[in-house]
């Protein structure tokens, strides 16, 4: 793909200015950012400037992901046979990238930030950071290395909300349950280290096909399951999600959701892409049926626990466990047609679950509580909040013609139609999908019928800050225009899915 | 030269006792002490390979997760002085202000 405006653009001056690190060039942006912004707060002592310069340095990765994906021969490459720019990791980059914009947007003016602005930026831009490593990584080292800078970034991150006990207890919770899945995930790589004497992924893959599944590839294989099913929140290893979203300011609630929860599936699609190749030899059939129990559990249990829930934010962190249940089906089914309604739906729940914790954040700013209770009549109170609190839980149980049906749509037919033709396999998970979104149209609705039809006891107008509409806003373009024209980017993403399983040698 | 095996059983010793430890203990020092020996596990499991394979690649994965291992206890120590300060204990039961 490539557009006549920057076709007529110079553009030598990107490969001038970064020389034979042009693949990871979105990063070092980035990375340069994070180590710049507590600088930039010891000088201006204002965390707004911080903030904006922020949002410069993510709009410039942004751009320069944009162009290189465009020009795409020009610029797809390997560096140091560690990292890798190709169709599949620009596109993540670039949704990584627009879960930090939105995120520091969001932060601007948010009243539960303590004073410690500068660190809370850099922590957000090395979070960033890794996330665009694990998105561009070709190595399970580098995979490692970046899902680690993520993961302690958020510690920190969470626990950053100082004096409040529940951020505390939240923060070393976490902490606790990063590292067991991070000392399961290093047992589970030297597993595959020790079978297969390499680390690069597309090396790994061949020696497995012609090894088989032996006991050590599938105790390697399960403990990586484990160790990443934490960080995605699938269940039996969520436990942490709600407690976390809840303890965290709301913005961090909002990064993990749809940030962090994204990285685990990058890396679990860049260690097993290895078995969607050995998909059609019928080896990987254990792993798949394991990775179809998690994915309906996983949304079965989000579903139906987030049904009890009275506080929204607790709320939607098992929402967004079932959603990670969806997204699970892409693992199950292991074609190339669900790992684009996989990537697909990542999109649009960066715009539906971020847009729902901002308009929670904007609402604690402007002084009202976190629990469901508390939204009554709401609809009198902030109308156009309102209204896109509605969109974004209408599109997250999908309904049309939002984005949340379309990402859902390809996801769930993907269960049924594999590769071209109809398989049987895994029509029940399908049914189980399906009858799980009609569970979550139940608590979203609750959430709806109590700003829109309940009366609370204030009728008072809320003032919310022009930052928040601004964002919340973007995120109703964001869930309208995927929704009605999913059309270019769903091609852009077919294209990106098909390259990273073409590019694995059997 | 020692058996492979041999590595892969004390790792796995190790990795168990680390987990026990993570999973029954009260106090959150010592949690963060049996995260350490999980990690180690894994660590040890990787030199073994190294040697195995005679390449480096282990050895060169096992600088970098020593290297994590380090900043994540010093964010864990960090977190759980926090919790001390706000609520006077560093009991794992003590924590319970947020469940279901």
């Amino acid at each position: 793909m490539s557009i006549a405006f920057i076709d007529n653009l110079d553009l030598s001056f990107i490969s001038t200015v970064f020389g034979s690190t042009v693949p990871i060039a979105p990063q070092i942006v980035i990375i340069l950012a994070a180590l710049l912004s507590p600088a930039i707060y010891l000088l201006t002592k204002k965390g707004k400037a911080v903030g904006l310069f922020a949002l410069l340095m993510i709009v410039i990765s942004g751009l320069l992901t944009g162009v290189m994906i465009s020009q795409g021969e020009n610029f797809y490459g390997e560096y140091a046979g560690l990292f890798a720019f190709d169709p599949f990791s620009g596109l993540m980059m670039l949704l990584f990238l627009a879960v930090a914009f939105i995120t520091v947007l969001a932060s601007l003016n948010y009243s539960e930030m303590t004073k410690y602005k500068g660190e809370y930026y850099a922590l957000i831009l090395g979070a960033t950071a890794g996330m665009m490593f694990v998105a561009g990584s070709s190595n399970l080292l580098t995979i490692f290395v970046g899902v680690e800078v993520v993961s302690i970034a958020s510690y920190a991150m969470v626990a950053l909300k100082k004096n409040d006990p529940r951020a505390a207890e939240a923060g070393f919770k976490y902490m606790v349950i990063g590292a067991i899945s991070t000392a399961l995930t290093l047992f589970g790589m030297s597993m595959l280290y020790g079978v297969t004497g390499t680390l690069a992924i597309n090396e790994i893959g061949p020696v497995i096909n012609g090894l088989g599944f032996t006991m050590p590839v599938v105790i390697g294989l399960v403990t990586i399951i484990a160790g990443y099913g934490f960080k995605i929140a699938a269940v039996p290893f969520h436990m942490w999600a709600p407690d976390v979203y809840e303890g965290a300011a709301t913005p961090v609630s909002g990064f993990l959701a749809t940030g962090s929860k994204k990285m685990g599936f990058v890396a679990l699609f860049k260690i097993f892409i290895v078995l969607f190749i050995l998909a059609s030899t019928n080896l990987a059939e254990s792993m798949q049926w394991t990775f179809a129990v998690i994915a309906a559990v996983t949304m079965t249990v989000g579903n139906l626990v987030a049904i009890s829930q009275t506080n929204i934010k607790r709320m939607l962190a098992y929402s967004s466990i079932a959603q990670a249940g969806y997204i699970l089906i892409a693992l199950a089914v292991m074609s190339q047609y669900a790992m684009q309604g996989a990537m697909f739906h990542m999109f649009t729940h960066v715009f539906m679950k971020g847009g729902a914790f901002i308009i929670v954040a904007a609402l604690i700013t402007a002084g009202l509580g976190e629990r469901i209770e508390d939204y009554k009549g709401l609809a009198k109170r902030a109308p156009f909040m309102a209204f896109a609190m509605l969109l974004f839980l209408f599109s997250l149980a999908g309904i049309p013609p939002l984005a949340g049906f379309t990402s859902k749509f390809v996801l769930f037919s993907s269960a049924i139609y594999v590769d071209g033709a109809v398989v049987t396999d895994w029509v029940w998970l399908a049914l189980v999908a399906i009858l799980n979104s009609a569970i979550s149209l139940y608590y979203y609705a609750r959430v709806v019928k109590a700003m829109y039809i309940e009366t609370g006891e204030s009728q008072e107008k809320v003032k919310v800050k022009g930052v928040y509409t601004f964002t919340v806003l973007l995120c109703v373009i964001g869930v309208i225009v995927l929704g009605v024209y999913p059309g270019p980017l769903l091609d852009l993403i077919g294209q990106a899915a098909g390259d990273l399983i073409g590019k694995i040698p059997l | 030269m020692i058996q492979i095996e041999l590595f892969l059983l004390l790792s796995a010793i190790l990795f168990v006792v680390g987990l026990y430890g993570v999973l029954t203990t009260n106090r959150g020092i010592i949690v963060l002490m049996s995260i350490e020996i999980m990690l180690n596990a894994g660590n040890i499991n990787m030199i073994a390979f190294a040697a195995y394979w005679g390449s480096a690649l282990g050895q060169v994965f096992v600088i970098f997760s020593l290297a994590i291992a380090a900043a994540e206890v010093a964010v864990g120590i960090a977190l759980l002085l926090n919790v001390y300060k706000v609520k006077k204990t560093t009991k794992i039961d003590d924590m319970t202000i947020l469940r279901w």
